[in-house]
Formats: structure tokens, C-alpha cells, sequence
């Protein structure tokens, strides 16, 4: 039986086949940060669907859609992205304001 | 980047625009799948990769999927770099080092075409690589995008980018890189020796590289590749959210908690909801979740299995493994790890012959029960007694809004969860159409109320206001009608685009109905019954209804099938009414008064009470429910209709006098085909004519391919004339055909051909697929042999061929995936509209097209065509037997005055019903010359019609044999075939009544033959009892065959093989045989006068005490089990001929009783005994005799002996031509040399 994953922010849930950095299923790729994978269900040539990970602020699990963390250089959810927006550049400071807007 | 934001919003909004007309949601998309519309949805809208979404990936830094927005020039990170674990950490250093680097190397050059290097980078990046397989599609999507992406970074480096200049900012406390760069926000990296080396070293150690490709360009290409690796990871996983999203956004979303509970809870449970809430999509993903296993879903098309299969498997993550499976007729993907199982209704009865408790499943969801098909009906009976057997089994019926409380109440008040659809409020409207204002022409009907409706339409609706008009009437020439008539108002206001719908469209001229419209015009769809249910279609807003539906309903007494007009049913005017309010608030405007509707009939008459039950009752019993009549039917049919299946089942041979299967019978209850269809199939495969019998077969399992088109546009009568048969319509479509199959082997494109001939190629294609599975179906049963194709040996030419075309193939579908995904839009054009791309119809066909080359030996398939169009008559004559084996009792007799009519009043009769029509769109019809057949030789001189042959002997008279009768506004014969008269009768009646001589015989009590001389009679009536006892005798060998020895290897008996021959060789002799004789119809009023009956001793055998027959059967060594039949008197031989029955006419009458009594040497043919014996006798011994063939008598054994050790010999010998004696001889060698020496000397 395959483990949960369940973002926190959003509530997505999906089973996943691996967390770390070095998913099995596909040898010359590598992840930047532990991340929850799951075999590619799309595709009958294998590959990976990377779901999501841990904020490295607060540890919660987060999955890696827009609404929910960003990623630059590590995993922040987006909560702890607006707690700490000076700690990250315009681009980013931009792109979160926007949504706030939304 | 505000500045930018100008920029995008232009493509931005069209895309929003774009979208906006085309946007379905994904449940009606889905709702479109399961509807059986034969597009593959799920693939097309939810691409694997799709790259033309990638400008948004740049562009729309807001979409889910696309935060980038293009990567700094110059800006890179090497794979060491990126590799590392303390990522943190270092980060930051690679910040400092990128800087670096930036200073040692020139800015990228956006320019340079990765695209010319692709060989030397396919060397350095794809060698080894288990991401992108070389020719993979994700490959071909990489450079796809890679333009795509480089086209950005040019436009980008048009404007001035650097305008914040890169401070050196101090550090954040989580060490982020201060300077922005998109690279920081990939979070996967990729591994390559290969890279790796060349990065190091600027060279691979094994491969040559373009000097061009610098390391700066190998890492600009690198970080490409990762921005692809990102996206198409980011756009997967939205892929996967968004089938959460779509599945929670569903109407039954609500009570996944409320069904689960209750089907825990109770065994049988009704799930109620209209289209579009769900239910057949989640209801099986529900119970899988709850933990159920082994859950079979019948649904009553087979195109819904496949594509709900489809669907729920790319629903649950499950596309490429086989936890979700379907099973059809002839195609299956389950395996042991199927848990959810999509299958035919009829499949699921099928399977219960073999499992009766259907332990194989633990849970059975009945969907669209509402539809109420006839297999529906009997399942749910089946499962209403399987219950009780199977207290662990749960139920689940799954309908529509439709008389819920009928099913719930059938299986003891089982709960009911009703879910809500999503319909928008309907405003309706009585327009009833006044008595006075209807047109005087009453045949043809009045268009004005439907244009007067869109008129108001016109005036009270701005054109800005989108939604279209679909109009429900009852049938063809209705749709015509308005159509016509609506289109002359299109072309004055250009605000509409009229288009008919019905099922004999072709599939390209169904399709258009989905295009869109151009804006400020409406689509006006006039419909039949078929867009209330089977076909979807959006952005309907308001609905027309007459509140008629033409209907096939079922005369039993004659067979027939009836086209006729009748009112709704108020559930069908609510679907009609609910087709207006799918995608927003409409109007329904019913041409009725609301006391019409009131009067209506509640709910449509189920399908069991409207159609012949004789498939039914067949599997009943082979299902081991003995009576039909004591079924617990949902609502039963009438008991006659039972009692008209038994009877038909009887005359088939299918059931014995005990209502118990015949071996025939257990065969045609294996073979999911129609009786009729089955029996032809069985009779193929055992004289060795199957291919042509599985053309026509299947050529009439389908639809036919001649559109309503073909048979008024004259271009294409023209066309088609040499493929018309002057045997008949069978014939014709065999040749059509073949025709077809010809010209695809010769290479032509058969689009084309078929339009030209207005044929529809579909059906051909389908008829291909069909024949393979009948072929399939019989070999499984073993009336086949498994022909194992030989391994086809191609040319390297014909290699590149295949392979060219398998390339070509492959693209054509990419292309379609593309385009299906786009709805095309309509032209308002002068007269008509458009298409506005006529090429995506090309496309389509290409690929159906390449499908069937590439999985069909064409030249083979030729081959067959070829050998049936050189039929001699003889096959012909054969070929007509077989489909008549399946077709008899329906035949036709010409009536006496054609001669005096006019082509299109030809009249038939049959037994039951007189005075047929031909219908217009047979051969006949068209050419009724051909049904004058060609002067007898030996007859009379002077022109003859099959009529004028009336009261005249000859031995070409003709009967129609016919696959159905039809009843529109009159009655006609479908599909018809001319066969030999006396031959087609005598041999497939069920009862043979024959005078003292045998001279007159009336077959099955409505046709009487009568022979001009009496030893053709003797010969005809010994070879009628010779062949029916061979056929009998052979079909039970044969049969025999395949029932026993399923485990052991399948071999045809070689008693059986040799009565094969005898057969072929007999029927072959009785077809060509030129017997003198005169055909007519027994009127009904003569029937009373035809019969001896049983009170009046008619023979002289009866007047001797049984004492006196006893002692007389001794002598003449034969046992007379005959008996006087009870009605008819005389003596009854076996079970279909009775003898000396009937009345002789006064002129036969004192010859008759003479030849009767008078007792004759005879010597049997088959036993070879010779004995004096009167014509009773006679025929009790020969008939006794023949049945007895099916083991060789100790004579013919000693000839086949001596044969097989003859052909044994043969073998050494060969075919040797002597040029001196100009002699071909057979000699093995050394008689050759022999014979050589006779000349020398
Ligand atoms: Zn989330
Ligand atoms: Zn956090």
C-alpha cells in the first residue's frame, strides 16, 4: 500500500512512492530538497511527479503548487514567506503581493 | 515587471476569449465519454506535455504551473553545484561563483540554434539518460519547447533588461541568494557523466562534438533542459490537482459519505442523479475507497465501457495498469489485479452460464437502468433471485430521475440516494399548434410554427446572447422538412446556421453538430429523439419540442417491424425539456397543449415490451430458467410475445418439442449474435464459404453504409451501379465491400471512393472489425480451425513501407490529439455553412486509414475478395443457401399481376402477411426486371415474368428471401436476395406435406410445388431426405466435435469431413438440377380443403388391422414407426415430412390412389438393400437409412479404404506430359522411365 501525502495549506492529498532526495525510479535526476514523489501515473516511460515537501521554516508539509509554497533555493510555504517577506528579493516580495491581492 | 504586463495582455485576454467559447466543464466532458461520442476525450484534453502551453510557463508568471518568467542571461549552475546536500549553504557560494563566471565568459548568445547541434548534443545529454528517451514524445516536446523557450529569451533581451542593478545586498538569514535568478527556483537537478566530463573538459572522451558548442552553450543548454524538467514536473502535478478539484467539484461529491454508508449498510441500493452529477465516473472510485474489490460495472453500450474504463482508470492514477479494466464482446484488458470492471450487461448474462453465483464479483453496479434496455430488464430479474443465493453480494442501480420508485419498490424498497444535477432554471412555454393553421398537405409537415419560433427568438434575444436552438421532431423526412424551410430563413437574416441530426448521418456529418457557431449567429439543430439522451450537445439554450417520436415497435404476428409516430412519454418531454438548462438558465417551447402533456403516457414503454424475445428466451434457457413465463420480470412482456419466441426458436431447430436446446440451439446460445446471424455463421463455417458469409454477416449486423444520400443524389447512383448484384442487396454489399477492401489494396484513398458512391467508410471499417470477431468467435468454439497466419515475409521496400507508414501514422495521431482538443468553427456561408477546416475530417480517415494497413495483411484480405468475386453461380447458389439456412421462413412469393404493375408496386407475399412492397432502397427496386428470371429451355417461347410463369412448369422459379420486414407508411421488404424456389423450400420447411406420388408438396402449409413428372419427384423428395439427414447428421458431428473434445486438440471427425463432401456434392447437384415444376400460394381459404385429416383413411396401409401391417413390414424388412399424423391424416415419415396427406385434386385423384398401393422393386441407395415396398414404405426406409449416415455403412467403408491406400499411391506419382503420345499421365518415376522405354523400342 502506498503512503499519503497531504499538503497542509490546501488540503491535496495523493499517495506517494518515495521521500528524500534520490527517487529510484529515475537514476539521473536528483532532487534539491527531501521531496515527496510519485511515480509518474501519466506516462508509460516512467518518470516522477514531485508533489511537494517540508517548509524549512515551520516543517510543515507543504505541495508545491503556487498557492501553497514557493521554492528558491528551499522549500517556504507561503505563510512563512509573507511572515518574513524582507528576507527575500523584489521578484519574489512582487509575486507574493500580487496574490495577496487576489 | 509592470512594464511587461502590457505586452501580455493582449494575447492574454484573446486566450481568455478563445476559451471562454469553447469551455465545457470536465464533467460534461466526461459526461461526453461515457455517452459513447467516439472522440478519446480524457487524452486530448489532458495532453501528457503540452507545449502550447509552455508560452505561459514564460509569460504568465500567475498561472499554477508557470512562476518563472524566463531565466537571466548568463545565469547558470553546474551540475556539481547543484548537487551537493548542503544546499544551503552552498547556495550562496554558487551565488559568488555565478558572478564569476559571468566575468570570465561572454554573455550568452540567445541567438544560437541548439536545434543545427542535435546530433552532438543527443551525444552528450540523451545518451544514457532515463528522463528523455531519444524519439520519446516527451524528446520530441523537449525541443518543442526549447525553441519556444528561446524565442522568449530573444524578446526578453530586446528590452533593456538590467534595470536593477545587482547590489551586493547583505545576506538573508536563511542565506537566500539575494540577486534574483529563476535558477534558484528549480528544485530538481540532473545527473550525467556525460555532462559532467564535458563541462570539466570541453570534450567527450568517446564521441566527436561541434566545435560550436562551447561549454557556455552546453551549460545554456543545460539549464533549458532543467527549466523543461521543471515544467513539465510543474504541469503534472496541476494534472493531478486538478482531477482532485474536478472530482470534489461534482454534484455527488456531497454524498460520497451518504452512498458508501448505505450500500455498507444495505444489499440492494438505487443511486439517483441526473447527467452530469457523476455517478458513473466516482460511484466506482467510492467503493473502491471504502474497500471493495471485484466490482463489476455494466453499462448498456459497449463505448461507454471502454470509456469510462478509460476515464476512471486516469481518475484513480491507474491509465497504465489494469486496476481499472472493461470488457466487451471481443476485447478485454482485465487481469488478476483488476479490481473495477466496466463490462456489457449482456456480458455480465453471459458469464453467468458459466458462474452462475457471479462469485467472481462482490459488488454490481447497474448503470442507466432508467434506459431500460432489454438486457437491463433481465438483469436485474437474474440478480432479483441471485440475491437470495448471495447474502454477501451488493447492488448498486444507477438511473437517472426517472421512475426511481418502479426499481426501489422491485427489490424490496432499497434505499434511494438522490442526487441533484446541475440544471439551470427553464422557462417553458405551450405554443400548441392550432387544428386550422396546419398545412392541407397533411402528409408532409408544416414547417411555419418552428420558423415563427425562431423569429421570436430573433426579436426578443440580442444576437450578443449566445445559445443555440435545438428542434425535437419524430423522424427523417420531418427533420428534412424543416430544415429546408428553416434554412431559407437563415439565409435572409444570417443569424443562423441550420443543421439536421440523426442516425443515418454519416459520423463526419454527426460531428459538425459539436462546431461552433461565429458569433451573433446560432447553431439550430433539428433533431431526432437521438440529442434526448445519446448525444450531448453545450450551449443549447433553447429546446423546440413536437412531442413526438417515431418508434420501431414489433408485429409479432408477422414479423414485422413497425416505423411509427407517436407522442412522448412526459418523462422524455422533461429530458427534452432539461436539455436547455446544461450550461446556463433556457426556454422550452412546447408545441403541444399542456393537456396533451397531462394525457401523456407516464414513462417511454420498455424495450422488452417492444421487441422480439427470441435471443432472450434462448439464453434463459441455456441459463437454465426453463420458462420464460415464469420469469420475474421488472415489467413483463406480453405472454404472446413469449409464446412467438418459443415457437420461432422451435422452427429455428434451435429448441426441441420440450422447449430444451438442440445442439444447434446450445451453439447459437454461445454466439452473442442474433439467431438469424448465428445460424448463417454456423452453416458458413461448415460448408467452407465462411469469408462471404462473414461479409454479409457482418454487413448486416451493421448499420448500412449506403447514406440516406446515396440513394437520391444521382452522381452517386451512378457511381455505385457496378457494385448493385443482380442476386440482391446481400450481394450488392458483399461487393461494396470487396469493392472497398480492392481499392485500399491497389493503394487508392478510399475517402473519396466511399463519398463519391455515397457510401459511409465507417461502416466498412466496422465490418472488418466485426468479421474478426466473428471469425474469432467461431475458432473458439471450434468451428474454425486456427489458421496460424504465416509469418508474412516483406522486401526491404515493403519494410520501409510499413515503416514509413507506422512513422506517418504516429504523426497523424499527434496531429488529431492536437486538433481534437480545438472545436472547429463554423462559417455562415451563402447558402449553407462550413466548416471553416475541412482538413481535420481528412486527418481523421488518414489515421484510420494507416490503422488498418498496418494491422490487416491487405494483399491477403484481396486475395478473399478476389476469390469471392469470381463466384461461379454455383457458390452463388451455395452461398445462397447458407444465408437462407439463417433467413428461412423469410421468403417472399411474387403475386400473380406484377407483370401488369408498375416497378414500384411489385407485390410479395409472405406467409403471414400479403401484398409487400420492395423497399426503394434495395436492388430490386430499381432494377425489378431482374426478378424475370431467363426462359427455361425446355419451356414455353415468348417473354415470362416470374408471375406469368404462374400455372406454367419450369425449373428457375425465384422466391425473395429477405432479412426484415418494415412497415413505414407501407410495408416493405428489407435486404432482399432472389433464391431458387423449390430447393430454398424443400429443404429448410419445417413440414413437407406431399401427395400419394409426391408430386404435390406444400411446404410449411402455404406453398405448393407440384412436379411434372413423377420420377422428378421421386428423385427431388429422395434427395430433399438424403440432404436433410447428411446436414442433420453433419451439424450434429460437427457440434459434437467442438462441445467434447474443448480440452483435448480439436479435430474435425473424419466422418464428418466426408460427409462434408457428400453434402457439397448433393446440394450442389440438387441446386443445378432442372426439375420441371409449378409454384403458387395456397390461399388461407383454401387450408380447410387441403388436409386429408385424420379421420379419413386415405391409404391403404391403414385399412389393414396393425396385425396385417405387422406381418407386411416383416416381409418387406422395414419398420414403420410412422403414424398417422393427428391433423393432417396420412403418414407422418419423421419430423417434417408427412406423407399422403393431402386432398388430391380431382385430375391426380384415381392415378394418385393407384400408384399409392402399388408396391415396387426397390433398392436404397445408401444400404444398397434391395425390396418390394409401396411409396410409404419407401420413403420410411430411406429417411430411417440416411439418418443412419452419420457412420459409414461396412461398403462405404471399404471404398473410402480403398481411396485413402489410392491417394497414398498418388503421392509418389506426378503429373508427366509425353510430347509423343501428346498424353498428360500420372506416373511415379520409375513408370515414367518405363513409359520413356515404350517409345524407344
Ligand atoms: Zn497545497
Ligand atoms: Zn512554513
Amino acid at each position: 500500500m502506498s503512503k499519503e501525502f497531504i499538503c497542509s495549506s490546501c488540503n491535496f492529498k495523493t499517495q506517494y512512492h518515495y521521500f528524500g532526495k534520490k527517487p529510484p525510479f529515475v537514476k539521473s535526476l536528483v532532487m534539491m530538497e527531501d521531496a515527496y514523489i510519485m511515480k509518474d501515473p501519466f506516462s508509460s516511460e516512467g518518470g516522477i511527479i514531485p508533489l511537494g515537501s517540508h517548509c524549512t521554516i515551520c516543517g510543515k508539509s507543504v505541495c508545491l503548487s503556487l498557492e501553497c509554497s514557493i521554492f528558491y533555493t528551499k522549500r517556504f510555504c507561503v505563510h512563512c514567506v509573507k511572515e518574513n517577506i524582507s528576507e527575500f528579493p523584489l521578484e519574489i516580495q512582487t509575486e507574493v503581493m500580487k496574490k495577496k491581492n487576489k | 515587471m509592470p512594464k511587461e504586463k502590457k505586452r501580455q495582455r493582449s494575447p492574454e485576454s484573446s486566450y481568455r476569449h478563445h476559451k471562454h467559447k469553447k469551455r465545457r466543464s470536465s464533467d460534461e466532458r466526461r459526461q461526453d465519454d461515457c455517452r459513447g461520442r467516439k472522440h478519446d476525450n480524457h487524452k486530448s484534453n489532458e495532453p501528457r506535455v503540452n507545449i502550447s502551453e509552455s508560452k505561459e510557463y514564460f509569460e504568465h508568471p500567475r498561472a499554477d504551473y508557470s512562476e518563472k518568467s524566463g531565466c537571466k542571461d548568463g545565469a547558470r549552475i553546474s551540475v556539481e553545484e547543484r548537487n551537493g546536500s548542503k544546499v544551503a549553504a552552498e547556495a550562496d557560494n554558487s551565488d559568488k561563483r555565478m558572478y564569476n563566471e559571468e566575468e570570465e565568459e561572454s554573455e550568452v548568445d540567445v541567438n544560437f540554434d541548439f536545434t543545427k547541434y542535435k546530433q552532438s548534443l543527443n551525444r552528450i545529454f540523451f545518451r544514457e539518460s532515463d528522463l528523455l528517451k531519444r524519439g520519446s514524445d516527451n524528446y520530441n516536446d523537449f525541443w518543442t519547447f526549447l525553441v519556444k523557450y528561446q524565442d522568449f529569451q530573444r524578446k526578453r533581451a530586446g528590452r533593456k533588461e538590467s534595470t536593477h542593478t545587482k547590489l551586493k545586498l547583505p545576506e538573508s538569514k536563511f542565506g537566500l541568494p539575494r540577486n534574483y535568478d529563476t535558477c534558484y527556483r528549480l528544485n530538481t537537478s540532473v545527473i550525467s557523466k556525460d555532462v559532467e566530463i564535458f563541462l570539466k573538459k570541453g570534450r567527450l572522451i568517446d564521441a566527436e562534438v561541434d566545435k560550436e558548442l562551447t561549454r557556455a552553450r552546453v551549460r545554456q543548454f543545460q539549464n533549458i533542459f532543467l527549466h523543461y524538467i521543471d515544467f513539465a514536473h510543474k504541469q503534472k502535478f496541476a494534472k493531478l490537482k486538478k482531477i482532485r478539484q474536478d472530482q470534489e467539484n461534482l454534484p455527488i461529491f456531497q454524498y460520497k459519505s451518504i452512498i458508501v454508508e448505505k450500500i455498507k449498510e444495505h444489499q440492494v441500493v438505487v443511486v439517483a442523479g441526473d447527467t452530469g452529477c457523476g455517478k458513473s465516473t466516482q460511484v466506482p472510485q467510492y467503493l473502491l475507497q471504502a474497500g471493495f474489490e471485484n466490482i463489476a460495472c455494466t453499462q448498456p453500450r459497449r463505448i461507454a465501457c471502454i470509456s469510462l474504463s478509460k476515464r476512471v482508470g486516469y481518475e484513480t492514477l491507474n491509465e497504465y495498469g489494469s486496476e481499472v479494466a472493461y470488457q466487451v464482446r471481443f476485447e478485454r484488458t482485465r487481469t488478476k489485479s483488476t479490481k473495477i470492471l466496466f463490462l456489457t450487461e449482456g456480458l455480465l448474462l453471459r458469464q453467468m452460464t458459466s458462474d452462475p453465483l457471479l462469485t467472481m464479483y462482490n459488488v454490481i453496479v447497474i448503470d442507466e437502468v432508467h434506459e431500460r434496455h432489454i438486457h437491463t430488464d433481465f438483469l436485474l430479474g437474474v440478480l432479483k433471485c441471485l440475491l437470495h443465493h448471495r447474502k454477501d453480494l451488493k447492488v448498486v442501480l444507477m438511473s437517472a430521475t426517472i421512475n426511481i420508485n418502479l426499481f426501489s419498490h422491485y427489490f424490496d424498497d432499497a434505499p434511494v440516494v438522490k442526487v441533484p444535477g446541475r440544471l439551470y432554471p427553464i422557462q417553458l412555454e405551450y405554443c400548441p399548434i392550432k387544428r386550422g393553421e396546419q398545412n392541407s398537405r397533411s402528409d408532409r409537415l408544416d414547417p411555419s410554427p418552428y420558423l415563427q419560433i425562431m423569429q421570436k427568438i430573433n426579436h426578443k434575444y440580442p444576437p450578443s446572447e449566445r445559445g443555440d436552438l435545438l428542434i425535437f421532431l419524430s423522424g427523417m423526412s420531418e427533420i428534412m422538412a424543416v430544415v429546408e424551410a428553416a434554412r431559407m430563413l437563415a439565409q435572409k437574416t444570417k443569424q443562423w446556421i441550420v443543421m439536421p441530426l440523426h442516425g443515418a448521418l454519416s459520423v463526419e456529418e454527426q460531428d459538425k453538430i459539436f462546431d461552433i457557431a461565429p458569433e451573433g449567429v446560432r447553431k439550430c439543430i433539428v433533431s431526432t429523439n437521438i440529442a434526448e439522451t445519446s448525444v450531448t450537445i453545450d450551449g443549447v439554450r433553447f429546446i423546440v419540442d413536437s412531442g413526438k417520436v417515431k418508434e420501431m415497435s414489433f408485429d409479432p404476428k408477422y414479423k414485422m417491424q413497425r416505423l411509427q409516430e407517436f407522442w412522448i412519454s412526459r418523462a422524455s418531454g422533461e429530458q427534452r425539456k432539461g436539455r436547455a438548462g446544461r450550461t446556463g438558465p433556457g426556454v422550452c417551447y412546447r408545441l403541444y397543449d399542456e393537456s396533451d402533456y397531462e394525457a401523456f403516457q407516464e414513462y417511454t414503454t420498455p424495450e422488452i415490451q417492444r421487441v422480439p424475445l427470441d435471443s432472450l428466451v434462448l439464453q434463459m434457457i441455456a441459463m437454465g430458467l426453463p420458462d420464460a413465463r415464469k420469469f420475474p420480470f421488472l415489467e413483463p412482456p406480453s405472454l404472446q410475445s413469449i409464446e412467438n419466441s418459443i415457437t420461432f426458436l422451435k422452427d429455428q431447430g434451435a429448441l426441441t418439442g420440450q422447449e430444451t436446446l438442440t445442439p444447434i440451439g446450445e451453439m447459437l446460445s454461445r454466439l452473442p449474435v442474433d439467431v438469424v446471424i448465428g445460424k448463417m455463421l454456423i452453416m458458413g463455417s461448415i460448408f467452407h464459404m465462411i469469408d462471404p458469409v462473414l461479409s454479409i454477416a457482418a454487413a448486416m449486423s451493421v448499420q448500412s453504409p449506403f447514406t440516406s444520400r446515396a440513394h437520391t443524389d444521382h452522381d452517386a447512383v451512378a457511381a455505385r451501379k457496378p457494385l448493385e448484384s443482380e442476386h440482391g442487396d446481400p450481394f450488392t454489399l458483399l461487393n461494396a465491400f470487396d469493392e472497398w477492401i480492392k481499392v485500399k489494396a491497389d493503394g487508392h484513398g478510399t475517402r473519396k471512393w466511399c463519398k463519391r458512391r455515397g457510401l459511409e467508410e465507417q461502416r466498412f471499417y466496422e465490418m472488418v472489425k466485426l468479421k474478426k470477431q466473428f471469425k474469432e468467435l467461431l475458432q473458439d468454439h471450434g468451428l474454425l480451425d486456427k489458421i496460424v497466419e504465416d509469418q508474412q515475409y516483406l522486401t526491404s521496400e515493403e519494410r520501409r513501407q510499413k515503416h514509413g507508414e507506422r512513422k506517418k501514422l504516429g504523426e497523424l495521431r499527434k496531429e488529431k490529439a492536437k486538433e481534437s482538443r480545438k472545436r472547429k468553427f463554423l462559417k455562415l456561408e451563402e447558402d449553407d455553412y462550413e466548416v471553416s477546416d475541412g482538413e481535420a475530417d481528412d486527418q481523421e480517415s488518414d489515421v484510420k486509414d494507416l490503422e488498418f494497413r498496418l494491422s490487416h495483411n491487405l494483399n491477403k484480405l484481396q486475395e478473399t475478395a478476389n476469390k469471392s468475386r469470381n463466384f461461379t453461380l454455383r457458390d452463388i447458389n451455395l452461398l445462397k443457401i447458407i444465408l437462407c439456412s439463417g433467413l428461412y421462413p423469410h421468403v417472399a412469393i411474387a403475386d400473380d399481376c406484377n407483370s401488369y404493375k408498375r416497378d414500384s408496386e411489385q407485390a410479395f407475399h409472405t406467409k403471414s402477411k400479403p401484398f409487400l412492397l420492395l423497399h426503394p432502397t434495395g436492388v430490386f427496386a430499381s432494377h425489378p426486371e431482374l426478378l424475370q428470371p431467363t426462359e427455361d429451355f425446355n419451356s414455353m417461347s415468348g417473354p415470362s415474368a416470374t408471375s406469368e410463369l404462374k400455372g406454367r412448369s419450369s425449373s428457375k422459379h425465384e422466391l425473395l428471401a429477405y432479412v426484415s420486414l418494415l412497415e413505414t407508411n407501407k410495408p416493405y421488404l428489407m435486404n432482399t436476395m432472389r433464391v431458387p424456389a423449390m430447393q430454398t423450400v424443400t429443404l429448410f420447411s419445417n413440414y413437407l406435406d406431399t401427395s400419394g406420388n409426391c408430386t404435390r408438396i406444400v411446404c410449411d402449409g402455404w406453398l405448393e410445388i407440384q412436379f411434372v413428372q413423377e420420377e422428378s419427384a421421386e428423385h427431388v423428395i429422395s434427395s430433399v431426405i438424403q440432404l436433410r439427414a447428411t446436414w442433420q447428421n453433419l451439424i450434429r458431428l460437427r457440434l459434437q466435435d467442438t462441445f467434447q473434445t474443448s480440452e483435448k486438440e480439436k479435430k474435425i471427425n473424419p466422418r464428418a469431413l466426408k460427409l462434408e463432401n457428400v453434402l457439397a456434392k448433393k446440394l450442389t447437384e440438387f441446386l443445378s438440377s432442372d426439375v420441371q415444376y409449378t409454384i403458387r400460394r395456397i390461399l388461407a381459404a383454401e387450408i380447410q380443403h387441403l388436409y386429408i385429416g385424420p379421420d379419413r383413411k386415405a391409404d391403404n396401409m391403414d385399412n389393414k388391422t396393425d396385425d396385417e401391417q405387422e406381418k407386411e413390414v416383416h416381409i418387406s424388412k422395414i419398420t414403420v414407426r410412422g403414424k398417422p399424423h393427428p391433423v393432417k391424416g396420412g403418414i407422418q415419415i419423421n419430423e417434417y415430412l408427412t406423407h399422403n396427406c393431402l386432398l388430391d385434386d380431382s385430375t391426380a385423384s384415381v392415378w394418385g390412389e393407384y400408384t399409392v398401393c402399388m408396391q415396387r422393386h426397390w433398392t436404397c441407395p445408401r444400404c444398397k438393400t434391395s425390396m418390394i415396398v409401396s411409396y410409404a414404405e419407401r420413403l420410411q426406409h430411406e429417411s430411417d437409412c440416411q439418418a443412419q449416415n452419420i457412420t459409414a455403412t461396412k461398403e462405404e467403408e471399404t471404398v473410402e479404404r480403398q481411396e485413402e491406400l489410392h491417394t497414398q499411391l498418388n503421392q509418389f506419382r506426378k503429373s508427366y506430359h509425353c510430347d509423343i503420345c501428346d498424353k498428360t499421365l500420372t506416373l511415379t518415376t520409375t513408370e515414367i522411365l518405363k513409359h520413356k522405354k515404350t517409345h524407344i523400342t
